[in-house]
C-alpha cells in the first residue's frame, strides 16, 4: 500500500487586488498541497460610508446614495429606500409608476444574472460566451439608457414615483429585446450550460447545503439553489407582483448535487425566461396615469416613524430599514445586503476544495463586495 | 550535423547564392540557417498567427478586434511587440536566477531550429533521432520553467512553474508513444522518412492511412497541447487560475522572449504534426518533381515551405478556434485526461498500427 505523501500546511494571502477575486477582498487560506483546509476573509476594503452619508443629506439625495449600493444592480437600492420611505410617510405610488418600477426592476435583473453569466464563462475560460452574453447585456444597458438617460447608476427611482415617464418607444423596445433574449437563452444553452468541460468545473463542485444556507440566512439564487424556496416577490409582494403569474425555479442538482456551482449557474438562467415572462405581460399592460403621486422637491420631509422595504434584488433579499425623526435629513438608514450572507459562509464552502477551484467558486456565489462593504 | 542530402541541400543554395568558397565550415551555415529560420520564418509566423487569432476570435465572439495599427490591425503584433520592448522594468533589484532560468527555458526551446523540418532540401539535421529531439527540448523546458518559477519566490511562480512541469510530463508520454506508432508506418524516424511514405493525396497521409494512425494523431496533437499548455489546456499558465502562472513576474523583454517562445513551442509541434501525420510539404499534382527536373531549386524549396506552413497555420487555427469555445480544464484534469485517456489510446494505436503493418508485410 502506497503511504500518503506528507506535505506541510502553507499559508497563502489572496488580495486585496486579484483577478480571481470577485472585488476588493482578503483570503488567508491555508492549504495542504494544492487543497484548502481553511480559509478567512477579510473584506471592508471598499467601504465608502454610504449609510453614514446618507444621513448628511437631505431625504432626496439619499437616493444617489442608495444607487451606488451595488453599481451592477442599482435599482434594487434605490427601490427599497423608496419604498421604506414611503411606508413612513404613508406615500403612494401611482399604479404607471409600479409598472415603470417593475420593468426596470426585471431588466436589472436580467442584466446582472447576464454579468453573472459573464464572469462565471470568464473563470473558466469559455471566452465566447462571456462577449455574447456582454453583447446582449448592452441591449438592456441601452433600454436603461434610453429611459433615463444612465446606462449603470440609473437614479430613477423616487418616492412615490419615478423622475419621469417613459420615452417613446421604450415599451416596444422592451418586448423587442424580450424576444431577442428567449433566442439568445437557446445559445447560452447550447454553447455552455452542458459543456462537458464546464460540468468537470462546476458540477459538484462548492455545494452549500440547504441547513448551511438556512444558518446564514442566504437569500437568493443561492439560496433557492440549495432547494430554500423563498422569493421575496412572492413571500412579501410588492409592487404588486402579487398580481403576475411566474414561477420560482429551484435548483435540482441535475448535473451533480442540488446546491453546487452548476446548480446557483443554472437556476439564474431559469430565472431570466421568468423575469422575460414578467416584463412581456407587464410592457402590455402599462396602465395610464400619472408617474409619480407628487413632486418631490428638496425641502420634503418625512415624518417620524420607522419603515422597511424589502426587494428581491438579483443576489436575493435586499432591504432597508429606515428611522426618520421629522426632519430633512434621515437619522438612520441601514440596509441589508443578500452578500453578507453569502461571505459569511464562504470559508465554510472553500474547505476541502483545490485552489484551483476557486476562481469558479467565488464566481459562481455572485459576490458584490460594493454592496457588502457599502 | 553532416547527414544532409548534400547534392540537393539548402545549404549548398545558399553557399552558391551568398559567394561562399566550397572550404567554409558547415557550423558557418548552420548558424546562418538558424538564424534565417528564426527570422524568416518563426518571427513572422508569430506575428501572422497572432493576428489571424485576434482577428478570428474577434470574429466569432461578435466583436471587431485589433483594428487600429495598420489597415485592418494588421501591423498590432509589431506594435505589441515595440510596447513590450520599451518596457522598464517594475523593481531595479537584477533577479539573476530567473534571468538564468529564463535563458536556459529559451536555450533549450530554440535548440529545436536545428531540427525544424521545412522543405525537402531545408533539412538542417536528418538522423534517425531528429524526431525526438524536440521531446527532449520540451523535457528541459518543463525543468527550467519550473525552476524559473520558483526563482520568482512567488505563489503564481510556483505553483506555475511545478503545474507546467506535471503537464509536460504528462504529454509527453502519449505524443512520444503516437510518434512511435507514425515510425511504424514509416520504417524509420528520419524527417525524410516520415515524407517519402506519404503523397500529396490526403488519403495517402499516414494520419488516415489506417485507424490507429488516426487515433495517433489525434493524441499526438492532443498530447502536445498538454505539453505546451495550449488553451484550453492552459491551467498551468491561466490567468484567471493562477495570475498567469510563471508569466506573473515576467515584464518587458522577457515577457515578450516568453511568449514569443510558447508560441515557437506551439508552431513547432504543429509543423511535426503536419510532417509526421498530414503529408509534410510534398507538392500537388506532381510540381515537386516537375520542380526538381527543371532544377528550379529555390522555386521547389519555397512552395514547399509555403505549402507546410499553410497545412501548419490551418491546423493551428483549428486547434485555437477549438480552444476559443471550449472551457479551460482543471490542472488536475488536464494531466488526468494525458494519463487516463491519451495514453491508453496511445499504447492502443500502438499495438494496432504493429499488428496492421505486420499483418501488411505478411501478406
Amino acid at each position: 500500500m502506497l503511504e500518503r505523501l506528507r506535505t506541510d500546511l502553507t499559508y497563502w494571502e489572496i488580495g486585496p487586488y486579484h483577478g480571481a477575486l470577485p472585488g476588493p477582498m482578503r483570503l488567508k487560506l491555508r492549504i495542504d498541497g494544492e487543497i484548502i483546509v481553511s480559509g478567512e476573509l477579510e473584506t471592508g476594503f471598499l467601504h465608502r460610508g454610504l449609510e453614514k452619508a446618507m444621513e448628511l443629506h437631505p431625504w432626496p439625495a439619499t437616493i444617489t446614495y442608495a444607487d451606488h449600493l451595488d453599481p451592477e444592480a442599482a435599482v434594487f437600492g434605490e427601490l427599497a429606500l423608496c419604498l421604506a420611505v414611503e411606508e413612513i410617510s404613508g406615500l403612494e405610488a401611482p399604479p404607471r409608476a409600479q409598472a415603470i418600477r417593475v420593468l426596470l426592476s426585471e431588466l436589472t435583473r436580467i442584466s446582472a444574472h447576464l454579468g453573472y453569466i459573464a464572469r462565471v464563462g470568464r473563470a473558466t475560460g469559455a471566452e465566447t460566451l462571456i462577449h455574447y452574453v456582454l453583447r446582449d447585456r448592452e441591449r438592456i444597458l441601452d433600454l436603461f439608457e434610453l429611459l433615463t438617460g444612465a446606462r449603470y447608476s440609473l437614479n430613477f427611482v423616487r418616492f412615490g414615483g419615478v423622475a419621469a415617464d417613459v420615452t417613446e418607444g421604450f415599451i416596444e423596445r422592451v418586448l423587442e429585446v424580450s424576444e431577442l433574449m428567449r433566442v439568445r437563452l437557446k445559445e447560452y444553452n447550447d454553447l455552455f450550460t452542458f459543456n462537458h468541460a464546464f460540468l468537470l468545473r462546476a458540477a459538484g463542485m462548492g455545494v452549500i447545503e440547504m441547513g448551511l444556507a438556512f444558518r446564514h440566512g442566504l437569500t437568493g439564487p443561492n439560496a433557492r439553489a440549495a432547494g430554500i424556496s423563498f422569493d421575496v416577490r412572492k413571500a412579501h409582494p410588492y409592487l404588486g407582483f402579487e398580481a403576475l403569474d411566474f414561477e420560482v425555479p429551484l435548483g435540482h442538482g441535475e448535473a451533480g448535487r442540488q446546491g453546487d456551482a452548476h446548480d446557483r449557474f443554472l437556476l439564474r438562467l431559469r430565472e431570466i425566461p421568468q423575469s422575460l415572462e414578467i416584463l412581456k405581460h407587464v410592457a402590455e399592460n402599462v396602465p395610464s396615469g400619472e408617474y409619480a403621486c407628487m413632486k418631490i422637491e428638496r425641502e420634503f420631509e418625512v415624518p417620524r416613524g420607522e419603515g422597511y422595504g424589502r426587494v428581491e434584488s438579483s443576489r436575493g433579499l435586499l432591504a432597508c430599514h429606515v428611522v426618520s425623526d421629522s426632519g430633512r435629513f434621515p437619522a438612520r438608514i441601514q440596509f441589508r445586503v443578500p452578500t453578507t450572507a453569502t461571505l459569511a459562509l464562504l470559508p465554510e464552502v472553500i474547505a476541502g476544495l483545490p485552489i484551483a477551484d476557486l476562481p469558479v467558486l467565488l464566481a459562481s456565489l455572485d459576490l458584490s463586495l460594493a454592496e457588502a462593504d457599502r | 550535423m553532416s547527414s544532409y542530402p548534400q547534392e540537393a541541400s539548402w545549404i549548398n543554395l545558399l553557399s552558391s547564392t551568398l559567394g561562399f568558397t566550397p572550404g567554409t565550415q558547415e557550423w558557418v551555415f548552420a548558424a546562418i540557417g538558424l538564424v534565417f529560420i528564426y527570422c524568416v520564418i518563426i518571427l513572422p509566423s508569430a506575428a501572422m498567427m497572432s493576428f489571424l487569432d485576434r482577428k478570428l476570435s474577434a470574429d466569432f465572439q461578435a466583436r471587431v478586434g485589433p483594428n487600429r495599427a495598420g489597415p485592418a490591425g494588421v501591423f498590432q503584433p509589431l506594435a505589441d511587440l515595440v510596447k513590450l520592448l520599451q518596457k522598464e522594468a517594475a523593481s531595479t533589484d537584477w533577479n539573476w536566477r530567473e534571468a538564468l532560468w529564463l535563458g536556459v527555458h529559451t536555450m533549450a526551446l530554440y535548440s529545436t531550429v536545428a531540427v525544424i523540418p521545412l522543405g525537402s532540401m531545408a533539412l538542417l539535421v536528418d538522423t534517425d533521432m531528429s524526431v525526438f529531439l524536440p521531446f527532449w527540448a520540451a523535457l528541459v523546458l518543463a525543468l527550467g520553467t519550473m525552476l524559473l518559477g520558483f526563482s520568482q519566490a512567488s505563489v503564481p511562480g510556483w505553483f506555475g512553474g511545478i503545474r507546467i512541469a506535471a503537464q509536460v510530463l504528462a504529454g509527453a508520454f502519449p505524443s512520444l508513444v503516437a510518434v512511435l506508432c507514425a515510425g511504424i508506418h514509416s520504417g524509420d524516424y528520419r524527417w525524410s522518412a516520415f515524407v517519402g511514405a506519404q503523397a500529396a493525396f490526403p488519403l495517402r497521409w499516414t494520419a488516415f492511412s489506417d485507424p490507429f494512425q488516426f487515433i495517433a494523431f489525434v493524441v499526438f496533437v492532443a498530447g502536445g497541447l498538454v505539453m505546451l499548455a495550449v488553451p484550453p489546456m492552459d491551467a498551468a499558465v491561466s490567468l484567471r487560475d493562477l495570475h498567469g502562472g510563471v508569466s506573473s513576474h515576467l515584464f518587458g523583454r522577457r515577457l515578450s522572449l516568453y511568449r514569443l517562445g510558447r508560441f515557437y513551442g506551439f508552431f513547432l509541434w504543429s509543423v511535426m504534426a503536419t510532417v509526421i501525420f498530414l503529408g509534410a510539404w510534398t507538392l500537388p499534382f506532381g510540381l515537386g518533381g516537375v520542380l526538381r527536373t527543371r532544377e528550379e531549386l529555390w522555386l521547389l524549396q519555397l512552395l514547399e515551405t509555403l505549402w507546410l506552413l499553410g497545412k501548419t497555420f490551418l491546423l493551428m487555427l483549428a486547434i485555437t478556434s477549438l480552444a476559443r469555445v471550449h472551457p479551460r480544464g482543471r490542472i488536475d484534469q488536464v494531466t488526468d485526461f494525458s494519463w487516463k485517456v491519451l495514453s491508453p489510446f496511445s499504447l492502443f494505436a500502438l499495438i494496432g498500427s504493429a499488428l496492421w503493418t505486420g499483418w501488411g508485410l505478411l501478406r
